[in-house]
Parts: C-alpha cells; structure tokens; sequence
C-alpha cells in the first residue's frame, strides 16, 4: 500500500522538491500550505508521514506539531521537520518536541529519502507498476460496438485512470470506421460525483467525435442518475442487447 | 551576549550562499566585494527577510529576472522557460529564507537571541531599496556565469529591549 506522506511548508518550491523526492517510490503525497491547512489534511487524510516547515504564516510548524501532539489521534505520526536555522536552540527545541527527525536547508531530495528510510522501507515504483495497461480491465469489443464496464464503485483513481483511456479508445474505434458507444453500468451500486463526472466524460467525449453512446444500468441506477441534472437525461437501457439493438 | 562587530557577516552570508547553490542547486557561484546594490538587470526581484528581537534587521538578495528564473530552473530541476513568475518568486524567497535563516542562526549562536519572519519578494524594473541607522551593514556580490545577484544584511540592536 503506497506510503501517505503529508508535506507542509509556505513554499511551493520546496513542496515540489519534497514531491519529487517522493516520486520513485510507491507515495501518495498530500500538500498543505500551513499549520492550520496541515492538521485539517492530517485529520483527514492519517498520513503516514509528516514533512514539516517550521516558519510559516497563519499557523508555525512548531504551533502544528504541539497540536498533533496532543490530539491521540494524530500524535504518533512520525514528523520530519524542515528548518533553515541550524542555530544549536533552535536544533534542541526541535528535539525536544519530539520530532522524529529534522533537517536543516539547504538539503538535497536524496538526503530526505535517507531520514525517511529510518523510518520506512519505501518501495520502489516498479516499470511494470508504472506501465501496466489497465484499458483491457474496462474496455471491450463486441459486434461493432465498444464497451466499457464500470467497476462496482467509482473513485476517483478509478475514473482518473477510466478517463486516461478513453481520447485512445474513442480514436481507435473511429479509426477501425466504428460509431457506437455502450457504457455498461450495471455493476455499479454506489452513486457518487467521481461516476457522474466519469459519466458526463465519456459522453462528451463520444460527442466530439461523433460516437454514439448508450448506457446499461439497473432500474435503481437509472433512478438515481435521473436526480442529478448533468445524467438526468441519460438514457439508460436494460441490457447490452437492448442498447445494441436501440442504435 | 556577542558584540555586533565581532560577527564576520561576509562570510557568514558567503558560506550560506555558497552551500545553497552547491547542495540545491548544483551552481558554482564566485563571491566577491561590491559597493552599491545596484545590478545591471533592469527587471529585478528583491527577496527579504526580517529579524526581530535583542537584535532587529532585514537579509536582502537582489536578483535580475534572469538570473532568478535560471536559479529557479536548477532548484525545481526544470527547463527556466518552464517556470512562471509565481514559482520564480517563490525560490527568490526561499533563498531568502535559506539565507536569512544561516544568517539568524549565527546571532543566535552567538546570544543574539532573535526570531525570522516569513520572507517577502518585491519585483519590478523601476524601485530602489535604501536603509539608514544600521549598526552594522554587510554587502557582498555573487557571479555564476554572466550572472550577479547582490546580498545584503542589516542588523542593530533592538533598543525597545
């Protein structure tokens, strides 16, 4: 499971440097501006890991830390914090509080991995990870028609990476001369914003090249999507054939 | 406490600049005297920040548009055409803080006891930066390249104290 890591500093510079540190390994990093940011984010999302600035506006990464601290939810995640005063105080009041580590900038992306490491073993993203097609897991063909499967629940990596495929799956079927479109539905019981935004995707994207969509769902899963305005009008057969046959 | 005047801020600012560019940046830089903050680049961004307590002043970097996107560019390891103004003034700042936070530490080191401020950026083609009644007043110039950027600090006693 990837490692979450929460970055909190004032500076995009320094969030971006932090992010790409991260990047080989298997992280999922959140990014908050300060301390008040920060805890919200960390309350919200329990990271694994925190990498925290210590001078920075609306709330300190010091004020943050005595938070975390003392809400028994959050106090055991491990801290690592950012500073760019070396001075011997300043270094034995970060101690003190009990970070799990610090660092002084000016540092290197690599020097942060190192401390994380003590830490964590992080995983490497393999090129297999990284370079596995997943279109085949949603997208099929059959007699002339394109047909894509949604999963029973729709999150948003899920439909980050449905969306990813679908400007290629919509040109190879122009390409190969075929115009129809199934979104087949009926799988998904849970209707949520990341499906209606998945939805209103795949259809305009079929408009904009001229493919005709129908959709497949259950009875109750046309019910719901006809209560939100953007997929009221969706028309919504009852199986594959019944689309197939309605084109 | 340390007097004023014994703390070398020349080279305090140099050994900070100096590991800045060599760690984050990977930018050879050479140090040298300059006697006005004036550089060449019209178009130029001013990176402050304060210290306040038994001594109060203000750390400077002033830094051509050029320069500063070139600076950008190795910190974020991106193509400097990439970067817009927002992210350029953004490591101006942080340079800022970097600097500023060396310079800091030193003071405190040395019983000086002060806090930093959060660094500001001031950009623009047409403004001058003057400060009166410092004690002490630190100037030196960095190259890399064709590049120079000017650093400054500014530090007094805190008579409020």
């Amino acid at each position: 499971m990837a490692l979450k890591v929460l970055t909190v500093d004032d500076s995009k510079t320094i969030r971006m440097i932090v992010k790409k540190a991260f990047n080989p390994y298997d992280c999922e990093l959140f990014e908050a501006e300060n301390g008040v940011e920060g805890l919200a984010l960390a309350g919200r999302e329990k990271p694994d890991l925190i990498v925290l600035d210590i001078t920075m506006p609306v709330m300190t990464g010091t004020e943050m830390l005595e938070k975390l601290k003392a809400d028994p939810l959050l106090r055991n995640i491990p801290v690592i914090m950012l500073t760019a005063e070396s001075g011997k105080d300043n270094v034995m009041q970060i101690v003190k509080m009990g970070v799990k580590d610090y660092m002084v900038k000016p540092f290197k992306g690599d020097q942060l991995i190192e401390r994380v490491q003590k830490i964590y073993k992080l995983e490497e993203k393999t090129d297999a990870k990284e370079e596995i097609d997943t279109s085949n897991l949603y997208f099929t063909s059959d007699g002339g028609c394109k047909i894509l499967t949604l999963p029973q629940k729709i999150t948003r990596p899920v439909s980050s990476d449905i969306e990813g495929h679908m400007g290629n799956q919509v040109k190879e079927m122009v390409d190969g001369g075929q115009k129809k479109f199934i979104l087949d539905l009926r799988k998904v019981t849970e209707i949520n914003i990341s499906l209606i935004k998945l939805v209103l995707h795949v259809v305009h994207t079929c408009q904009k090249s001229n493919v005709t969509v129908r959709s497949v769902g259950t009875t109750a899963l046309r019910d719901g999507l006809k209560e939100f305005s953007e997929t009221s009008d969706l028309i919504v057969d009852d199986s594959i054939d019944a689309a197939k046959s309605a084109f | 406490m340390a007097d004023i005047n014994s703390l070398d801020f020349k080279t305090f600012l140099a050994n900070a600049t100096n590991d800045i560019f060599d760690t984050m940046l990977s930018m050879k830089i050479e140090v040298f005297d300059v006697s006005s903050n004036a550089i060449s680049e019209k178009d130029r961004i001013v990176g402050s920040v304060g210290f306040a307590g038994e001594v109060i002043g203000c750390m400077n970097i002033h830094v051509g548009y050029t320069f500063a996107k070139t600076i950008a560019g190795a910190m974020l390891g991106e193509e400097p055409t990439n970067i817009e103004e927002e992210g350029v003034l953004d490591v101006v700042g942080e340079l800022s803080n970097m600097i500023g936070g060396d310079v800091k530490s030193r003071l405190c080191d040395a019983g000086l006891m002060c806090s930093l401020s959060i660094p500001t950026t001031t950009s623009g083609s047409d403004f001058t930066i003057e400060t009166q009644g410092w004690f002490r007043h630190e100037r030196l110039a960095i190259r890399s390249d064709q590049h120079v950027a000017i650093i400054e600090v500014y530090v007094k006693f805190n008579n409020s104290n």
